[in-house]
């Protein structure tokens, strides 16, 4: 008798999870406050200890030089140690940070006035030779942030509170890649002097200063005395479980045993709808996805641009956007919708064909009945996007097959050889704060990390160049909406729809700071500013 | 018909269930019923209704042809596997048990170390170097089943190597080719049957726990295992996504052990009822 008590138990284990489905209220965070998701209630003591928990430790792939920092989640744990002269506020403007002004005589000179009273955690003041010496740095180095900074010539010290910039041609979004991790001030005479080595260990001005980190397990932040920001940063400690598994982290935040939590499931707000004491908070980026098609592929899949157009003019950013990202993301072409001057989608050169064309371009390159692999990481919504992908390819018969990765082995396989030998694959960048810089990525050999599987294309770089170099105004627009049609002919690396960033909070426990909007993809940003409510 | 007069409720009640979910998910296949499995026809998470019979899932695909295509790539990965199983079972457990000396001893070391992995570290770790996939799920089964197959077909293999009709065909002069065919492989039949059913079930497993996992099929191909993966998310939201893969599969592997129980009793009618 032992089936019919099994099945019983099962109906019953049916029946109780449909009842646990009942309705539930908003947990969606309400801000009064223009362009914040949440703001900290100051009138709370400042104290405790933030246990936060995000998706993956970068720190032992790229090490722990900012400079060489290339993923956001690198950016995030080193903004509690690093800071920039610049950063950007909630609606993409810049705001002052170590520099708190600046002048612009000229569309090439920039001239920064530092802030008084910053001191690295060793306690040493901050000075113009710092800031001199890690432009000069990363302009050396290896990081392919130096790209993003522009056509830096010189930089000098004016005076012990004052940098001079000089740039060998206007570039527009000069300031907004300042605002960047990769762009911070750092302890030079200590670097120079051989007493830190800052691959292995962190020495910034900022609020916090790490006290332990286990790799692949966790961080451990304390505040440190003499910041510059007087009152901040408000909790005493932070620490940051790296907790792969959505379900974990979900549970986790139910549970309280972390206060804010990364989350990648586009449904976070209903499945915490009604878990008393929870919060999401959806943050609409400039971060968004693209589709890899590698033009040194085997077979040379994708040499050939009338399938690489093909492929472009089969996806639907819209069904990307509905089905796998439930409306939270929105179609975008390589400006990332959202900032000031970014091109408007439904004009791309894709935008207007039709399938027949995608089917007739397709029949003249010989590829119609292409099949390929696509690789994609399996932290959601990736694998959700890449189904999509592959039922919109699916109409012009195109076969595709997902190759699901763990971010690791994901980054080997796409990044990990030049020539690269992947077919295609599917990532996201960054927004950053203005609208031409991601498109900075386009050009491979600026680029670097992307010569692997990209052939440089010169119409496209000409775009690129006009577009960081022209500035704001009706003929900026225009250089944008070339430089979106540019990079939607060449077709090697296809915007889709922005990424929208969850972060999931005990409202019970947590008083946080979060903008609306995030162009660098770090919801840590206003962590100095995170209250305690509860310990 | 002999055999289904003499066995009992439970194990015909075993084989129609089996029967029923293979035919359900043939007719189910072949005829499109519910449309394409891939295809994001429907609203996201819409309930069970008259348009979706159960419902739709995140992506907005109908849960029905999704179920259909789970269960036939679960019952075809296992049973493939399986067989694979029993063929090899079948040599090593002849090669150990009726040839023996140091062929035996080598095979049995092998098997036991085999053994001794914890099942799904040993399926992972075959994910990990094949690769996510079909061809890992089924090596992981095959694997993990071998060594459970091998023990039992070695010790019927020693038992029907003392019989008189193997002696006297060995003094006979028959070559090891007859004898394998005509007197080792028929009396070792039912044995390799029952171990197969209960094979089956292990397989169904793993492929449910490599799948929930991340390291079996993939997406967009569904599996019973990678539906219950992807549904334990929605649990509480949109419960169905996970109970009727869920049901499923916990019906298929009750079947297949009462019925191998089953053909285990009709066959060795005097050992002691167990399901292993």
């Amino acid at each position: 008798m032992r089936i019919p008590r099994i099945l019983c138990a099962v109906a019953a284990t049916a029946v109780l999870a449909s009842c646990s489905a009942a309705p539930v209220s908003d947990n969606a965070p309400t801000s009064e406050v223009p362009g914040y998701l949440a703001v900290a209630d100051e009138a709370v003591t400042s104290g405790g200890t933030l246990d936060l928990q995000m998706t993956v430790d970068n720190g032992a792939p790229t090490g722990l030089d900012p400079q060489l920092a290339d993923v956001a989640t690198s950016w995030q744990l080193m903004s509690l140690v690093y800071e920039t002269l610049v950063t950007v506020g909630p609606d993409f403007s810049i705001e002052p940070a170590l520099a708190e002004s600046w002048d612009n005589p000229s569309p090439t000179e920039y001239v920064f006035n530092l802030r008084e009273g910053v001191t690295f955690s060793n306690g040493r003041a901050m000075t113009a030779d710092d800031v001199v010496g890690s432009f000069e740095r990363l302009l050396a180095g290896q990081g392919v942030w130096k790209t993003q900074i522009g056509p830096v010539e010189k930089v000098s010290k004016v005076d012990d509170r004052t940098v001079s910039v000089t740039l060998s041609s206007p570039y527009q979004p000069f300031l907004a890649s300042l605002a960047n991790v990769p762009a911070a001030v750092l302890p030079m005479q200590e670097i120079e002097d051989g007493s830190v080595d800052i691959t292995k260990e962190m020495l910034g001005t900022g609020p916090f200063v790490v006290k332990s980190h286990r790799q692949d397990v966790s961080w451990q932040f304390t505040r440190r005395d003499g910041y510059w920001a007087e009152g901040k940063p408000s909790a005493d400690t932070v620490n940051i479980t790296i907790a792969g598994q959505e379900q974990a982290r979900m549970a986790a935040l139910q549970n309280g045993s972390a206060d804010l939590v990364m989350l990648g499931n586009v449904d976070a707000p209903e499945l915490l709808n009604g878990v008393r004491g929870t919060a999401v908070g959806t943050q609409a980026t400039t971060d968004f996805y693209y589709l890899m098609l590698n033009s040194n592929a085997p077979g040379g899949k994708f040499d050939d641009p009338r399938v690489r157009q093909a492929i472009n003019i089969a996806m639907d950013r819209d069904a990307i956007a509905d089905s796998a990202l439930g409306g939270l993301g929105k179609p975008t072409g390589v400006t990332p919708a959202g900032l000031p001057g970014s091109c408007d989608p439904a004009l791309l050169p894709s935008a207007r064909a039709d399938l027949d064309r995608a089917r007739q371009l397709l029949k003249e390159a010989g590829a119609e009945n292409l099949t390929f692999e696509l690789a994609a990481y399996s932290t959601a919504p990736a694998p959700a996007v890449a189904q999509v992908i592959q039922q919109n390819l699916q109409r012009i018969g195109i076969t595709v097959n997902i190759e699901q990765l763990d971010e690791g082995s994901w980054s080997g396989k796409v990044y990990g050889e030049v020539p690269a030998t992947f077919d295609a694959a599917l990532s996201w960048f960054a927004g950053y704060a203005d609208a031409a810089m991601v498109g900075k990525w386009w050009n491979p050999e600026q680029a670097g990390f992307n010569l692997g599987f990209m052939e440089p294309n010169a119409e496209l770089n000409t775009a690129i160049d006009k577009a960081i170099a022209t500035p704001a105004g009706p003929e900026r627009d225009t250089a944008l909406q070339q430089l979106c049609d540019a990079v939607d002919t060449d077709a090697q690396m296809i915007p889709l729809v922005t990424r929208p960033a969850l972060i999931g909070y005990r409202s019970d426990a947590l008083s946080p700071t979060l903008y609306a909007t995030e162009g660098y993809g770090n919801v840590f940003r206003g962590i100095a500013d995170f209250r305690l409510l509860t310990k | 018909m002999t055999w289904w007069r003499e066995s009992d409720w439970l194990t015909r009640s075993g084989l129609v269930c089996l029967a029923v979910l293979v035919l359900v998910t043939v007719v189910g296949t072949v005829f499109g019923i519910g449309g394409d499995p891939g295809a994001m026809v429907g609203p996201r998470l819409a309930p069970p209704g008259g348009e979706y019979l159960l419902g739709t899932d995140q992506l907005g695909r109908s849960m029905l042809p999704r179920l259909f295509e789970g269960i036939g790539t679960t019952l075809l990965l296992s049973t493939l596997a399986v067989l694979v199983t029993a063929v090899l079972a079948t040599l090593l457990g002849i090669a150990a048990g009726y040839y023996g000396g140091w062929l035996g001893e080598v095979v049995m070391r092998l098997v036991e170390v085999l053994y001794s992995f914890p099942t799904i570290v040993l399926a992972i770790l075959v994910a990990a170097v094949a690769g996510p996939g079909q061809a890992a799920t089924m090596c992981s089964i095959i694997l993990i089943t071998i060594p459970l197959m091998t023990r039992v077909v070695r010790a019927s293999a020693v038992t029907v190597a003392e019989r008189d009709y193997v002696t006297s065909a060995v003094i006979s002069g028959a070559g090891w080719p007859r004898i394998l065919m005509r007197h080792l492989v028929p009396n070792l039949s039912g044995t390799i049957a029952v171990q197969g059913t209960y094979a089956l079930s292990v397989g169904i497993l793993v492929e449910g726990g490599l799948s929930f996992l991340g390291f079996g099929v993939q997406p967009p191909q569904s599996s019973l295992g990678a539906l219950i993966q992807q549904g334990s998310t929605y649990l509480l939201t949109a419960p169905w996504l996970v109970i009727v893969p869920g049901i499923v599969l916990i019906v298929a592997i009750l079947a297949i052990n009462v019925f191998g129980d089953g053909l285990r009793d009709g066959l060795e009618p005097r050992e002691a009822r167990s399901l292993v």
